[in-house]
């Protein structure tokens, strides 16, 4: 992991004074920020000019691009988080083992289906009505981290750990694995409970969207609204990036887990106990991806078994982009990259007047972006260049 | 005259200088001799040589052709091949196969030739098995051809390098400490081939070592690098008595042995 | 006194008197009749005829194994695959296909196999080159070619021939395109980047129906074009056999597929054992010893990839013009997935591995997963507690899945290993720490190497 290099020097030997603990925690949140105002002007200047060199032929075009503006960036941040939690299991087991836990994309569905299962529950026992909003939302959450992180703990321990040693081709096979009986484990469970095979995620009443602002084009009024599962999504995932931060950059177990990083037999003669260590970043990695499956889940409505393939896949492009190995950089990796799928996506079809579906191109585009910057910049947006030893 | 000129070499990484402005130049013929401290930057020089590092600064000239930028694959191509400091064969293949990939660049069959399995492939083959065999021969390996390259002594890999990197027909041979990690009997045996190689087959070599016996006892010409800078260059004489050399590199006792 | 084991030694007698000398010759004779007879007499579709056919197919194993002379091998081979498989498959027409699909199979477990176990590039989207030999033709020999273009007309089916060759030389080309830019890569980095074009690949062809019509989205291309058949005269009234179109189909499809795998066993096996294999191998175990010795990664590296695109671009053609109806689905990810699995069951890097990994697979999809599940429903309908969402034949995920991670675990170097490979794929110490670190270090001391390990 390279989140070190954000540490001041001082972090390296005794204890820190509480405002720099502030500011290795927070630096990176600030850092974050910046790439979300950053791409989020970025893309919106480029949507202006395509709209602009198209004006010719369209007249209205530039008024409707900007109309569905606010509303795209809203959305670019949703799933910017999704991608960015995500992300971090990715790194972090990448940083630690040098390894892609394929897997991670399933215990993400997983944490998505358990948050279901307990919303069905309530939903079935006649509770959920009576549940405040917050404490479902904690419920699901806390439920997500704890499936998701055990069960990721469990898999490192059966399918990853006795093959350390091996090629790399082993264990990541055997991951490959492992994420196609996660899926079809849970597609049997699944569909063999009442939840079935696309399962509603039941939950209370979030309340009416929130209307932000409203755009006065003359003859009608486009409101910019926000969903609160929306808003519940983007605090939830920000409190845990903010945590995650603390707990690896201000805490003594976050400095073992970056020596096991740096180097796993040093850092073994150093007193460390580094299958622990592995074992723990396995922990954190699912529980973060098991809460962002909840929330996930939540924030659409509906799960299923193999919703987590797809993600997964985005989300480990996001964890390159940002510079595999460094947790900010998952971070900015995720939200830039969300921001990208939510600006193709929208714009496309209109752009190409309706003949490019932007939904499905914009999983091209993510992928493109992956093969780019593993090209011509594979260690990443925040990442520090690697040279070969030899 | 000169065989490899390599001219204000710099390379950095990150914050550090690994190698500082060093120019090497080496006549055809010669057994040169790169010495230095641990961390001194001779394995990251002979690593820009070989084109595994691209230098941020400088030439290097092999055989009248600029070679700095060129791919790794390239320049061992052009006729410079090398050993690796913590020995690097193919530790799954046979000896003889590791020598046969050595010679990868000497055998030109196109490829529809093998998919047809015309003669001339065997041919090729067969030529290559023989030529193989004389390197392992002169190595002292022949009768270990069918051995796993990894279940050879010690010894034997380093010999085997050497043998894979003269399977190559090179000009010009870099060997990373040869004789690192051996007994004396086998630096002896090592010292010994190393001349052979010059001496026999006309070859040019240069080596990091640390063996200062070794080192005093068969280069030519010696280049001491520190802290990535050269500090001195000469004969085994010259460098004996540069008080710079003394002192940044046999200053600790070693001085007395000088 | 040789303290042996008597069970032990008497394995290893029958194994040494059937693998060589004359009772050997006898044994492998009365197997090929026998179980030809067998076969060809139980010509209905049952289990007790599944089984038949698996101990029919497993002679050309064991002869394979065994060292009786060359040419008693070749003829046991031509006289079971050339002769009674496609006489009995006029009896009975799925079997046939059975070993038309193993066969197809076969071909992209050999081709994967240059990719995965010789030059050691985990390629995830290897089914993408299948699709787009597949889509080749299934859009230029229908009538998506007048909906590209109205001036267009499908090619006419005696185009399948030279198309063969078309097909080949599109996968190639696809698998340089992808290759050139993506194999500079990092092995694991590999494997994803080929995953996502995977992807790509079946998000185009499900949504290149707009705005121009290539592929029919997800609706897929119906009516593709199969080859004429310029022999059925020369079958019906020179030989006299009289045989309907359909049953000729199935019997030029088999043979088209047994001369493409024959082919691809030929060119692979050249490759393995040229200077080109040795590369590869040389690049899998060391990259950067490799370079040292003036081969050139990307461009040995492109080589197999094209290779391995080829021969599935080759075989996409066979699959379209067979299926007669493709579709996105026909090619995701589960495919590749199974072509991998293919190729681990049967050990990376060995040929007769990539075989046997090939025609277990496909006798485990269309034979063993279906017979399990009607004995599942059987079960189910007397009361035994089987959930009834549970179909076999609907959990390849699940059942590849374990195969994969059970194999790294307890066999990574296949059940037909490749000799050398076996020696790399075997952890050395699999659970010691601290262990020691991959490939990256320049300060170990020497005396470390004074062990050398095998794996890095």
């Amino acid at each position: 992991m390279a989140a070190e290099v954000n540490a001041p020097a001082s972090a390296r030997f005794g204890r820190r004074s509480p405002l720099e603990v502030l500011r290795t925690v927070f630096g990176p949140v600030f850092q974050l920020f910046l790439f979300i105002v950053g791409s989020a002007l970025a893309l919106s200047l480029i949507v202006v000019l395509l709209a602009l060199m198209q004006m010719g032929s369209r007249p209205d075009i530039l008024t409707r691009a900007l109309t569905i503006l606010p509303q795209v960036i809203i959305d670019g941040l949703v799933r910017g988080f999704l991608f960015a939690t995500i992300a971090l299991g990715y790194t972090m087991v990448y940083g630690v083992l040098e390894f892609i836990n394929f897997a991670h994309g399933e215990i993400f569905m997983v944490g998505g289906i358990v948050g279901a299962a307990i919303g069905l529950m309530l939903f079935t026992s006649g509770m959920l009505a009576g549940v405040p909003v917050l404490l479902f939302v904690a419920i699901v959450v806390l439920a997500g981290m704890v499936v998701s992180g055990s069960l990721a703990v469990a898999v490192e321990r059966v399918a990853y750990r006795p093959l350390r040693g091996s090629p790399r081709l082993v264990p990541l096979i055997s991951a490959i694995g492992v994420s196609l009986v996660l899926q079809d484990v849970v597609r049997l469970i699944v569909t063999n409970t009442p939840m079935g095979f696309n399962a509603r995620y039941h939950t209370p009443d979030f309340g009416s969207p929130i209307r932000l602002f409203e755009i006065d084009l003359g003859e009608r009024v486009v409101p910019v609204i926000v969903s609160p599962k929306a808003l519940v999504f983007i605090s939830v995932a920000l409190l845990m990036l903010i945590g995650l931060n603390y707990l690896v950059n201000a805490t003594r177990l976050g400095k073992a887990i970056r020596a096991t990083a740096q180097d796993r037999p040093t850092a073994s003669l150093m007193g460390i106990n580094v299958n622990r260590i592995i074992s723990l970043t396995f922990l954190i990695g699912g529980a973060l991806g098991g809460a962002a499956g909840a929330l996930f889940g939540l924030n659409v409505g509906a799960v299923n078994p193999y919703m987590g393939f797809i993600p997964g896949l985005k989300a480990f492009t996001a964890a390159v982009l940002g510079g595999i190995g460094n947790i900010t950089g998952a971070m900015v990796g995720g939200v830039v990259l969300g921001f990208l799928e939510a600006f193709v996506s929208s714009y496309l079809s209109l752009f190409t007047n309706g003949a490019l579906s932007g939904a499905a191109y914009a999983d091209i585009a993510a992928f493109s972006i992956l093969i780019l910057i593993l090209i011509f910049r594979p260690s990443g947006l925040l990442g520090e260049a690697t040279t070969q030893k030899v | 005259m000169a065989l490899l000129e390599a001219n204000n070499i710099t390379k950095t990484f990150g914050g550090l200088t690994a190698v500082n402005d060093v120019t090497l130049t080496i006549d055809e013929g010669r057994i040169v001799s790169v010495i230095g401290p641990n961390g001194a930057g001779k394995t990251t020089f002979f690593n820009i040589l070989t084109g595994i590092y691209k230098p941020d600064k400088g030439t290097i000239t092999f055989g009248d052709k600029p070679i700095a930028g060129l791919k790794s694959n390239d320049i061992a191509a052009l006729g410079m091949r090398r050993t690796f400091q913590n020995i690097r064969l193919f530790n799954n293949m046979t000896v003889l196969e590791n020598v046969l990939v050595g010679m990868h660049t000497h055998l030109r069959v196109p490829f529809w030739h093998i998919i047809f399995k015309l003669p001339t492939v065997q041919r090729e083959e067969r030529k290559a098995r023989e030529r193989a065999r004389e390197h392992l021969n002169y190595v002292g390996l022949d009768d270990k051809r069918e051995e796993l390259a990894k279940n050879l002594p010690y010894g034997d890999q380093r010999r085997l390098e050497i043998a894979r990197a003269l399977a190559g027909e090179p000009r010009l041979i870099l060997l990373d400490e040869p004789t690192a990690g051996m007994n004396p009997n086998e630096t002896a045996a090592a010292t010994t081939l190393i001349r052979r190689l010059r001496d026999d087959l006309q070859l040019t070599v240069v080596l990091i070592e640390h063996d200062m016996r070794l080192v005093m006892a068969i280069s030519e010409r010696i280049t001491v690098l520190d802290y990535g800078t050269k500090i001195a260059e000469g004969d085994a004489h010259t460098i004996r008595t540069n008080p710079r050399v003394i002192e940044a590199y046999l200053g600790k006792g070693a001085a007395d042995a000088a | 006194m040789t303290p042996t084991v008597p069970s032990e030694s008497l394995w290893v007698q029958v194994k040494t008197i059937l693998s060589n000398g004359p009772p050997a010759y006898t044994f492998f004779t009365l197997y090929a009749l026998i179980s030809s007879l067998l076969l060809i007499s139980n010509p209905r579709t049952s289990l007790t005829t599944d089984i038949i056919f698996v101990f029919f197919l497993l002679l050309v194993m064991l002869v394979y194994r065994s060292s009786v002379h060359k040419y008693f091998k070749h003829t046991i081979l031509l006289f079971q695959l050339c002769i009674v498989l496609p006489y009995f498959g006029t009896l009975n027409p799925f079997y046939l296909e059975v070993a038309t699909q193993a066969g197809i199979f076969v071909t992209l477990a050999l081709g994967l196999n240059v990719v995965v176990g010789f030059a050691g590039l985990l390629d995830l989207g290897y089914v993408a080159f299948f699709a787009v030999g597949a889509y080749a033709w299934a859009i230029t020999s229908t009538n998506q070619m007048t909906l590209i273009n109205p001036d267009w007309v499908p090619l006419p089916p005696i185009a399948f021939y030279p198309f063969l060759i078309f097909g080949l030389i599109l996968g190639t080309i696809t698998g340089i395109l992808l290759g050139l830019p993506v194999l500079r890569l990092r092995g694991d980095y590999l494997a994803i980047v080929t995953l996502g074009f995977g992807e790509v690949i079946r998000v185009l062809a499900n949504n290149l129906d707009r705005p121009i019509n290539f592929t029919n989205g997800s609706q897929g291309i119906r009516e593709i074009e199969r080859p004429n058949l310029f022999f059925a005269d020369f079958v019906r009234n020179t030989l006299g056999w009289n045989l309907s179109d359909q049953k000729l189909y199935e019997l030029f499809f088999y043979f088209a597929v047994l001369l493409i795998v024959f082919m691809t066993i030929l060119v692979v096996k050249r490759l393995k054992e040229s200077r080109i294999g040795r590369a590869w191998e040389a690049i899998r175990e060391d990259e950067t010893a490799a370079i040292a010795q003036g081969i050139p990664l990307v461009r040995t590296k492109l080589l197999a990839f094209a290779v391995g695109a080829s021969f599935a671009g080759a075989m996409g053609v066979i699959f379209a013009s067979k299926q007669l109806f493709i579709n996105p689905p026909t090619f995701d990810l589960l495919r590749s997935i199974n072509i991998l699995a293919m190729v681990i069951l049967g050990g990376m890097g060995s040929i007769p591995g990539a075989i046997l990994g090939a025609v277990l697979v496909t006798l485990l999809d269309l034979q063993i997963l279906p017979r399990t599940a009607n004995v599942l429903r059987d079960l189910q309908r007397a009361g035994f507690p089987i959930p009834a969402a549970f179909d076999p034949t609907q959990y390849q995920r699940m059942l590849f899945g374990l195969l994969l991670v059970i194999m790294m675990i307890f066999r990574p170097q296949g059940i037909l290993p490749d000799e050398r490979r076996k020696e790399e794929l075997i952890a050395d110490e699999p659970d010691d720490l601290p262990e020691q670190p991959d490939q990256s270090d320049s300060g170990t001391p020497p005396p470390s190497a004074a062990t050398p390990n095998g794996s890095k």
